[in-house]
């Protein structure tokens, strides 16, 4: 136990005393699926945390890089966990510029801390993830996690013009810039953001914001299983600009039930058609919608459309009653076949954002373990048929221990661990959470 | 020279018609739209990924450096060989393989040009967003390689915004598929640290691109300014004004600029100005009055004299034909420039052109500028007499003292154009040796033989003298 009791002096000497937690009691809070680690660090600093991750390195000690610990559900079950670097005091707002609609953040910043600064002069960083707004930033880069408001703004790999990132060999690197258009060099942000930690930690981000428009509405549409696909994708094919575009079962329906405006029958899918901007254009685009899906459709405004959109988004996260989830895509055109086939499987339910192709997939309450997993292997079957894949994003240790939660054979699995090996040449990163090998 | 049985390998490859290896013929190959020069060994033309492959297997196992090759439009001297080798010209790999209008994408080969595609797509309401000015030329190969983009990217973003999936030839000659038809395949993003890689790290032989469709309606207004700090001073304010959603392109034009333009391709804009703001909106036909008045407003407000708001798309085109016949204006002006598109946060707009404009009086060069404003993207074209070495040394002066002011407020060196050959020493002003050093490990990943268009985008800590062109 020498080595080991003097790799954790020294991990204290960089973060200074009181800034490491060793003892079994206090690091117990930052156990992950059973995995209890050695010692918890919260550095002040990239400086500190690229000095960690180096001494990490040279002691064998694998780390597990965590902000707020909200998407920690994510991922293969963990290997044995020696160090969990917590981000969460590098929480400032470094630059903030209104004019400039971008703002440069340290990794633990919350996103409601972020919205709330940006707020105050009617901006909104355009991230939306699946769970709490208690999410860091930075965790929600490594994950890549996106949400409805995707369809207008793009995902996280196209928001985040910059990254400054901790590695391995103890130096912090600077990635892209502050300016929407760079191409100078190779884009590494691309690369760190949606690495689930095991290339580097990312420390600070520079994020392209956008006004918050004051005119939202979001016009819900209900209609027979057979007519929603459909009617999203003719929203998507037309003149109209949703900001969002989804479409829900009528199981998913049944667990936002109290947070819409309206109840519909039992049978009827709804389609959710996000609109933002100018308040007659919004208007035109609602007449179309109504005529070209059903008249019956119900419009919410403002802080109603606020809350059906912060439902939506809570969905796709396991807060609810919640046995598995997930991620199903697919191109555009497929969605209505994988709703289809999962419509007939009791206790499981569909929200999906055709536009991306995506369908989060839930199963409500644990049933026959090996009916489930059946079912899983059946979807990812499919989803591949289609040129698509299926994400595991949570589920029982025993479903993801039997049902590879990334896929069974990811491709191009040698030139990643090839880039793995290129930044983190001991491995210690990751805890094998993420592709195998990665 | 190329080593006569390595020619004879590689017709046996494409077919002997397809070898190129004539001084004349390697000569049209010896420069791009830059002024880098250097002359290839050799120039194939592939005309299918399995070809491609075979000619890169064939240079990994000799060694030979590839440089690969669209339409040579290229503005940092991403196509010329900095160290001979083969020239690998994609010309012939120029179909669309696919338009699937129901998912928004296509798959294209990396010859087909741009504007042929988006000709194509328009019909079906869609369309492929980045739109460089060479688009008449340039080749979706080239704007993935260098990650393109144009005016409307302010919008709809750049390139590597709209690229789903890529069949990759690797310089060890393997081929392989990244990304997906469908967003977020699991694993690092290979796609995204591909697109702008500038050949270094393979080659695409086929492209799935995301498309989407077009707006209902394009509105086009147009500020006429007495200084050139105003019109900057106008696009922060349009930006951050809540119009509903940005401008599809913010463009300025000074006053050298629109001289050239009006002298060469006479469309109308009045030739007596310092600046010239070219705003488009586009989107949903009810919002875009509104938003076209709001934008005339803030610009009168900033002192415009003139306004004028462009409803018709034939008054649109006849504006954006302005825009677009920018270099070829400039290069009629005078042939030889130098191209710096330097980017900063477009809010220090206004500082950086005080700064400019010290700089040209300085070196007593004219420079010709022409602005992505929205994005802060600053097309500086310097010219000067091939014939006069003196003035060419100042132009490349007032260039490097651009560079360096943009990398002073927080800007980079280069925001559409690459950094090429031309850009390679301006690089450690926006990054440190470490920040390079990360990025130079995803090369040796994928190319750790240095055959894969050598001599691009990084600092070489060692030059090898053995084969060596000249680049100047």
């Amino acid at each position: 136990m020498g080595a080991l009791s003097s790799a954790l002096r020294e991990l204290e000497a960089i973060v200074g005393e009181g800034n490491l937690l060793t003892g079994t009691e206090e690091v117990t809070a930052y156990r992950l699926e059973g995995q209890m680690p050695l010692a918890v660090a919260f550095p002040r600093s990239p400086q500190q945390v690229a000095a960690l991750l180096k001494a990490a390195s040279t002691a064998g000690l694998s780390v597990l890089i965590r902000g707020a610990g909200r998407h920690l559900h994510l991922g293969a079950p963990p290997g044995p966990i020696g160090l969990v670097v917590s981000l969460e005091r590098l929480d400032h707002i470094l630059e903030y510029d209104a004019d400039d609609l971008t703002i440069t953040v340290e990794a633990g910043v919350t996103l409601e801390a972020l919205q709330r600064v940006v707020g105050q002069k009617g901006q909104i960083a355009p991230l939306d993830p699946p769970g709490p707004h208690s999410a860091t930033i930075g965790g929600i880069a490594a994950t890549n996690l996106t949400g409805p408001l995707r369809l207008r703004h793009g995902s996280l790999r196209d928001l985040v013009l910059g990254l400054r990132v901790a590695l391995c060999d103890g130096s912090v690197v600077k990635t892209g810039g502050r300016t929407v258009k760079n191409v100078a060099g190779y884009d590494l942000t691309k690369l760190f953001v949606g690495s689930l930690g095991t290339l580097g930690a990312i420390c600070q981000l520079t994020l392209r914001l956008v006004p918050l428009l004051e005119a939202r509405a979001i016009i819900i549409a209900p209609l027979p299983a057979s007519q929603a696909a459909e009617g999203a994708s003719q929203i998507a094919g037309s003149w109209l600009e949703p900001a969002s575009l989804e479409i829900a079962d009528p199981r998913a329906v049944e667990r936002l039930r109290g947070s819409l405006p309206m109840t519909t029958a039992r049978d009827r899918w709804l389609v959710f058609t996000g609109l933002l901007g100018d308040p007659e254009a919004i208007a035109g685009q609602e007449r179309e919608i109504r005529s070209l899906l059903s008249d019956g459709c119900v419009r919410v405004d403002g802080e109603g459309a606020d809350r059906a959109w912060q439902e939506l988004r809570s969905l796709a996260y396991p807060s609810h009653p919640m046995a598995a989830l997930l991620r199903v895509c697919v191109p555009m055109a497929r969605v209505a076949e994988v709703m289809d086939l999962i419509s007939s499987w009791e206790g499981w339910w569909t929200l999906a954002r055709p536009t991306q192709g995506t369908i989060y997939v839930g199963l409500s309450q644990e049933g026959d373990m090996s009916q489930t997993k059946q079912r899983l292997v059946r979807l990812r079957k499919q989803a591949e048929e289609r040129g698509g894949f299926a994400i595991l994003e949570f589920g029982p240790p025993e479903l993801k221990r039997d049902f590879p939660v990334w896929g069974d054979q990811p491709a191009n699995l040698d030139l990643m661990t090839s880039l793995k090996h290129s930044y983190d040449p001991a491995g210690i990163l990751g805890c094998g959470r993420f592709l195998p090998g990665l | 020279m190329l080593d006569r049985r390595l020619a004879k390998s590689l017709a046996r490859i494409v077919g002997r018609r397809n070898v190129l290896t004539e001084p004349a013929d390697l000569l049209l190959y010896s420069y791009d739209s830059s002024t880098a020069r250097g002359q290839p060994d050799a120039v194939v033309l592939p005309a299918s990924t399995e070809e491609v492959s075979r000619v890169v297997r064939l240079c990994a196992r000799h060694r030979i450096p590839f440089v690969p090759r669209g339409a040579g439009t290229n503005l940092s001297g991403g196509s010329v060989p900095a160290r001979g080798g083969v020239v690998i010209a994609l010309s012939r790999m120029n179909r669309v393989l696919e338009v699937d209008v129901a998912n928004q994408l296509a798959v294209v080969q990396p010859g087909v040009i741009n504007l042929d595609l988006q000709q194509m797509l328009a019909p079906h309401g869609l369309q492929f967003c980045p739109d460089p000015a060479s688009q008449k030329v340039s080749t979706i190969g080239g704007n993935v390689a260098e990650n393109a983009g144009g005016p409307h990217c302010l919008k709809y973003g750049v390139t590597t915004n709209h690229v789903l999936a890529l069949t990759v030839v690797l310089p060890s000659g393997e081929v392989r598929a990244f990304g997906s038809r469908v967003a977020d395949p699991p694993g690092y993003d290979l796609v995204g640290l591909f697109v702008g890689s500038e050949g270094t790290l393979g080659i695409a032989t086929e492209i799935t691109l995301r498309l989407r469709p077009l707006p209902e309606s394009v509105q086009i207004v147009l500020a006429v300014f007495d200084a050139l700090e105003a019109a900057g001073q106008a696009v922060s304010r349009i930006i951050a004004a809540r119009l509903g959603e940005l401008p599809a392109a913010l463009e300025i034009m000074d006053r050298t600029m629109i001289q050239a333009v009006e002298t060469s391709f006479p469309s109308g804009l009045p030739t007596d100005v310092e600046a010239v703001l070219l705003i488009e909106l586009s989107g949903l036909k009810q919002a875009l009055d509104r938003q076209a008045e709001r934008c005339a407003a803030i610009c009168r407000e900033l002192g415009a004299q003139r306004v004028e708001i462009g409803r018709t798309p034939e008054e649109s085109e006849r504006l954006w034909s302005a825009r677009r016949s920018a270099g070829g204006a400039t290069a009629r002006l005078c042939p030889s420039f130098v191209v710096n598109d330097a980017t900063v946060p477009r809010t220090r707009i206004p500082e950086v052109l005080r700064r400019m404009q010290e700089i040209e009086r300085r070196h007593q060069v004219r420079i010709t500028k022409i602005f992505h404003a929205g994005d802060g993207n600053l097309h500086t074209n310097i010219l000067f007499h091939r014939d006069d070495p003196e003035e060419r040394r100042r132009a490349e002066a007032a260039s490097a003292e651009i560079f360096q002011v943009c990398a002073s407020v927080g800007g980079t060196i280069t925001g559409e154009h690459g950094v090429g050959s031309e850009k390679v020493e301006f690089m450690p002003l926006i990054y440190s040796a470490q920040d390079l050093e990360a990025q130079r490990r995803v090369q040796q990943v994928f190319d750790p033989g240095g055959i894969a268009n050598p001599g691009k985008v990084f600092p070489q800590p060692q030059l090898s003298s053995t084969g060596e062109a000249r680049v100047n």
